[in-house]
């Protein structure tokens, strides 16, 4: 029997390593190679002829240095804060809101459901063009359209204005979002156990009552997974940026991402440019980190 | 070391789906002496200029007993992908450049000079040459040129009764004078890219600014000037966020009276056949002055590869595609300017509307023929400095001391 | 409403009257308001498809519904990108298949061990998800060129997978962990193994999840044009995306066509879209858990 159970756990074994060894294979090699190089990058004086004869000589955390010391670090790392919690926020409070109101099965509701995803399938160099026509201050459709409705009087100066653009970016990055967000709580959420809200009636928990102590417990792993990864997709968001604005007006959009693409394909300073985006990745990492804890206390639990 | 790593690695894990993918791989280099085929890179991804360049390439390709394997890619990707191409020495043959990318990319050691073919570069633009030279040897050339000038549209100037403008003056008087309603008298692209800051140039380069002594008071003027016109109301604030494509549309939409852009533009505005409109010089500060500004246009130059063959014939294919034959053709279909200086007169006679350009070219200056490959430090503070000011964050006078900060 | 869901129908049957009983209520406003909202959210799109019907490309002059519609971009995109779109969707549904096949079993093995080495795994995996794309596009590049993988379908379904892999990953084992193990350990009981438990247990009850991932699997791979770029240097395997550039000039563009192709390419995808939602079972556990 003892021999029986061992026979088994070793062959246990051997399944989890078969269940685990493609994606882990898979996992070093596309991104294992490329974070190292990127570290390397980010301590070498890694400039466009490094590409041509390989060398690049040391220069250990001088990169760090000019990165941290350069007069648009602070405004841009205060730029991405803002921008990504406004963007989280508001993609989540709309997903988790929308995914909510499709549960609730009513006609169309699938076929609306699935044309929400519609933005996902334009690329981005086309949806920020057209949020650029959208949006201008004396053509756009947006402006007209709060003028007739009396909303405002002076056309809004939307991309143009450095106090107006962040928010504008932050606003388009909100719409790219929001069909992310809806899909996956609404998967989360179609997870959740009917009887559990019906019990739950039973009990007089219905409404918000029913949301807080039925949804949001069993949404939690879904929720967590969606904020963490939604924070790591927004804090290295860049064509949406580079297509509305490209980081003005008078640098009122530089973020960490933006700095980062800059400083490597348009000052043509790479080692600069991995300083900045290993910068942005130490940061997704203390989120990573707060996710890992966040989720060890649930299976804990 | 890297590169080791990163092969071993490569290939341990992808050999099994290696056998099952098709064809591609990077060319392989023929035995010497004969020369079957060159690669060619460039961005003209976009028809039509797609097309009359393969025409270009093609006509040279039969002169020379080659066949040519085209590859192009968006504009502002060429640079990226040729990064990646030196870094895994798979460059093509025949490379075309943004003409201030030359001294970039000559720097890294992956172009050749032209002069180790012995081909002969006497007789093109000075601004053209200089933006090609790095270290006193030329790598490349164009077949031609484009720059900027004011485009107007004469039936709007014309119910205005106004002549197109000349000086700065007469420019804020025009364009103060033509707007009206939902149309600005003026529209130009001060974008916080590279455009933002060539749209610059010719007026900061007229008057005596230099890209050397950006806190100039010469540089200053020309940025009050432009900061003047938004803050009058004569020209859209939206010029902080408008490509020199933006530019086109609202001029051609009607929605601008007179525009700073190039002739590139002349085919799509063709299309809009109710807009009539000329082209003159960009204004200069005081009558008398010569309007100085920006040479713009792409370089053929010749990657080292390895294959002296190859590189060599490759050689003789930019000289073919340079030739005054093809300057002339391309020219002609593209409406940009000869290189050939010599080549201006017949150029003109031809292609009546191109004559301020024409002019525009011959005093035109590179923007990287003073700095080279520091160019694009002195390019983003220029544009960082304009959307300063236009956006109200500091005047035209302290703009440039701001962005230069870093 | 009868979506009855596949695993154990009976069960179900409670809740399934409960929520008919609720059906009655008229929900015709609540489409209404999906419509409203619907309409909110795809205003951009509509724009751009105005601004795709003028002769312009742009809707600088345009009036709020296209009077005189012009449909040379769409003649020319379906002229020229018709190849191109196939080649997208034999891309993106590589992708799908292949992420899902690698990543659901990691997926599941990391919501079932305990051992603090797991943690160090979702770390690795949520760290691949913070590298620019053109960090491993580069990488990429020199690989694939000495493997003879550049210009290939194959390629370009490992490069896509990239995006798609650790996400399926981390969404999948998030619905996973839902998992009571009593389901999975009644199945061992009964005497089989791990992998066939997996099998014909866990992959249907978590049909869902993976539907869920296998969309954004599809959709990470539609939308790539970084690795379209970099990894293809002839105009022999192109997605869609690559494609549209073919209309972006450097310095000209023709944004009708441009539109146009987004437009047209967008179709066959959102109806795959459409029927992989219907897939999307209610409380899909539910009637399995007691």
């Amino acid at each position: 029997m003892p021999g029986a159970r061992r026979r088994r756990g070793g062959r246990e074994r051997l399944v989890q390593v078969l269940f685990l060894a493609p994606a882990g294979l898979y996992l070093v090699l596309f991104f294992g190679y490329p974070v190292v190089k990127n570290v390397l990058m980010s301590m070498q004086a890694y400039t466009t002829r490094t590409f041509f004869t390989g060398e690049a000589p040391w220069v250990g955390l001088a990169n760090y240095a000019t990165a941290l010391g350069s007069t648009l670090f602070a405004p841009a790392m205060l730029n991405t804060a803002l921008f990504t919690i406004g963007s989280i926020v508001g993609q989540f409070a709309i997903g988790l809101a929308l995914a909510s109101f499709f549960r609730r099965k009513f006609p169309l509701s699938g076929f609306l459901r699935s044309m929400l995803l519609l933005p996902w399938l334009l690329p981005l160099i086309v949806s920020s063009a057209t949020w650029r026509s959208i949006l201008d201050q004396d053509s756009g459709v947006l402006n007209a359209f709060l003028r007739s409705l009396g909303i405002i009087q002076e056309p809004v100066p939307w991309l143009t204005s450095p106090s107006v653009a962040l928010l504008a970016v932050v606003l388009v990055t909100i719409w790219v979002g929001i069909p992310f967000n809806v899909t996956i709580l609404y998967g989360g959420l179609q997870e959740i156990p009917e009887e559990l809200y019906e019990a739950g009636a039973v009990d007089g928990a219905t409404g918000w009552k029913a949301f807080w102590h039925i949804t949001w417990p069993n949404l939690r792993p879904v929720v967590s997974v969606v904020l963490v990864l939604g924070v790591v997709y927004t804090l290295k968001v860049l064509d949406i940026i580079l297509g509305l604005t490209n980081g003005g007006p008078a640098n009122a959009t530089q973020t960490l991402a933006v700095r980062s693409y800059q400083e490597s394909f348009v000052n043509f300073q790479f080692g600069v440019g991995a300083a900045f985006s290993n910068i942005l990745i130490l940061i997704s990492l203390v989120f990573a980190v707060i996710y890992l804890r966040l989720n060890r206390r649930a299976v804990d639990e | 070391m890297n590169k080791k790593i990163n092969r071993l690695l490569a290939l341990a894990a992808l050999a099994p789906l290696a056998l099952t993918a098709c064809g591609g791989g990077g060319s392989q280099a023929s035995a010497n002496g004969k020369v079957g085929e060159l690669t060619v890179l460039d961005y003209y991804n976009n028809e039509p200029d797609k097309t009359h360049i393969q025409k270009a390439l093609d006509k040279c390709a039969s002169e020379l007993g080659v066949t040519l394997k085209r590859e192009t890619v968006p504009g502002k990707d060429l640079i990226q992908k040729v990064l990646q191409r030196s870094s895994s020495r798979t460059l093509p043959d025949v490379l075309m450049l943004d003409n201030p990318d030359v001294q970039e990319i000559a720097a890294t050691g992956g172009l050749s000079p032209l002069s180790d073919y012995g081909v002969n570069t006497s007789g093109f633009a000075q601004g053209m040459l200089d933006a090609a030279t790095y270290e006193g040897k030329v790598y490349g050339l164009a077949p031609t040129a484009n720059t900027l000038g004011l485009f107007y549209n004469k039936e709007m100037l014309a119910a205005a009764g106004i002549q197109p403008p000349k000086t700065w003056d007469e420019l804020k008087a025009a364009a103060a004078k033509l707007t009206t309603g939902d149309r600005y008298g003026l529209a130009f692209s001060a974008i916080a890219t590279y455009e933002g800051s060539w749209q610059f140039l010719p007026f900061m380069w007229t008057n005596g600014g230099d890209e050397t002594d950006l806190k100039s008071a010469k540089v200053a003027e020309s940025l009050k000037l432009i900061d003047d016109l938004v803050a009058s109301g004569s020209a859209s604030k939206s010029v902080v966020n408008w490509s020199q494509a933006d530019v086109r549309d609202q001029f051609a939409a009607g929605k601008a009276a007179m525009m700073i852009n190039g002739p590139w533009q002349i085919p799509s505005l063709a299309k809009t056949p109710t807009i009539s409109w000329e082209a003159v010089q960009v204004p200069v500060h005081e009558a008398g002055q010569i309007p100085v500004a920006p040479l713009g246009g792409e370089v053929w130059t010749v990657p080292l590869t390895g294959n002296k063959d190859k590189q060599a014939k490759a050689a003789k294919l930019v000289e073919c595609i340079t030739s005054d034959e093809n300057q002339l053709a391309l020219a002609k279909e593209r409406f940009t300017v000869p290189t050939r200086t010599a080549l201006a007169g017949d150029y003109v006679k031809a292609v009546p509307q191109m004559a301020a350009f024409t002019d525009q070219v011959s005093h035109a200056r590179s923007r990287t023929g003073k700095l080279g490959k520091e160019w694009p430090k002195a390019a983003t503070v220029m544009y960082t400095a304009i959307q300063l000011a236009l956006t109200d964050q500091a005047t035209p006078g302290e703009a440039f001391t701001r962005a230069s900060a870093g | 409403m009868t979506a009855t869901p596949t695993t154990a129908p009976a069960r179900l049957r409670p809740s399934v009257t409960a929520r008919s009983r609720r059906a009655d209520r008229p929900k015709l406003g609540h489409t209404a308001v999906g419509i409203l909202f619907l309409a909110v959210m795809l205003f951009p799109i509509y724009w751009m498809i105005n601004a795709s019907l003028q002769p312009s490309g742009n809707t600088l002059t345009a009036d709020f519904l296209p009077l005189k519609p012009d449909f040379g971009g769409y003649q020319k995109a379906i002229e020229q990108q018709g190849t191109n779109l196939v080649t997208s969707l034999v891309i993106s549904l590589g992708t799908v298949v292949f992420s899902l096949a690698v990543a659901a079993p990691a997926a599941y093995m990391l919501g079932q061990i305990r051992s603090s080495w797991i943690n160090v795994g979702l770390l690795a995996i949520l760290i691949s998800q913070m590298i620019p794309g053109i960090v491993i596009a580069n990488a990429l590049y020199a690989a694939y060129n000495d493997l003879g993988l550049l210009n290939s379908i194959p390629g370009l379904i490992l490069a896509d997978a990239t995006h798609a892999i650790p996400f399926v990953i981390l969404i999948v084992r998030a619905f996973m962990m839902k998992i009571p193990p009593s389901i999975v350990e009644a199945a061992r009981v009964d005497g089989a193994g791990i992998a066939r438990a997996f099998v014909s247990i866990v992959l249907p009850i978590s049909r869902n999840s993976l539907i869920t991932a296998g969309l954004f699997a599809f959709l990470f791979s539609w939308s790539d044009f970084l690795f379209a770029l970099t990894l293809t240097t002839t105009e022999d395997v192109r997605p869609v995306t690559l494609g549209i550039y073919t209309y972006l000039g450097t310095q000209v563009s023709n944004w009708s066509a441009v539109m146009a192709t987004a437009v047209l390419s967008s179709i066959p995808a959102i109806v795959l879209l459409v029927l992989a939602q219907k897939y999307i079972a209610a409380g899909a556990t539910g009637g399995a858990v007691k």
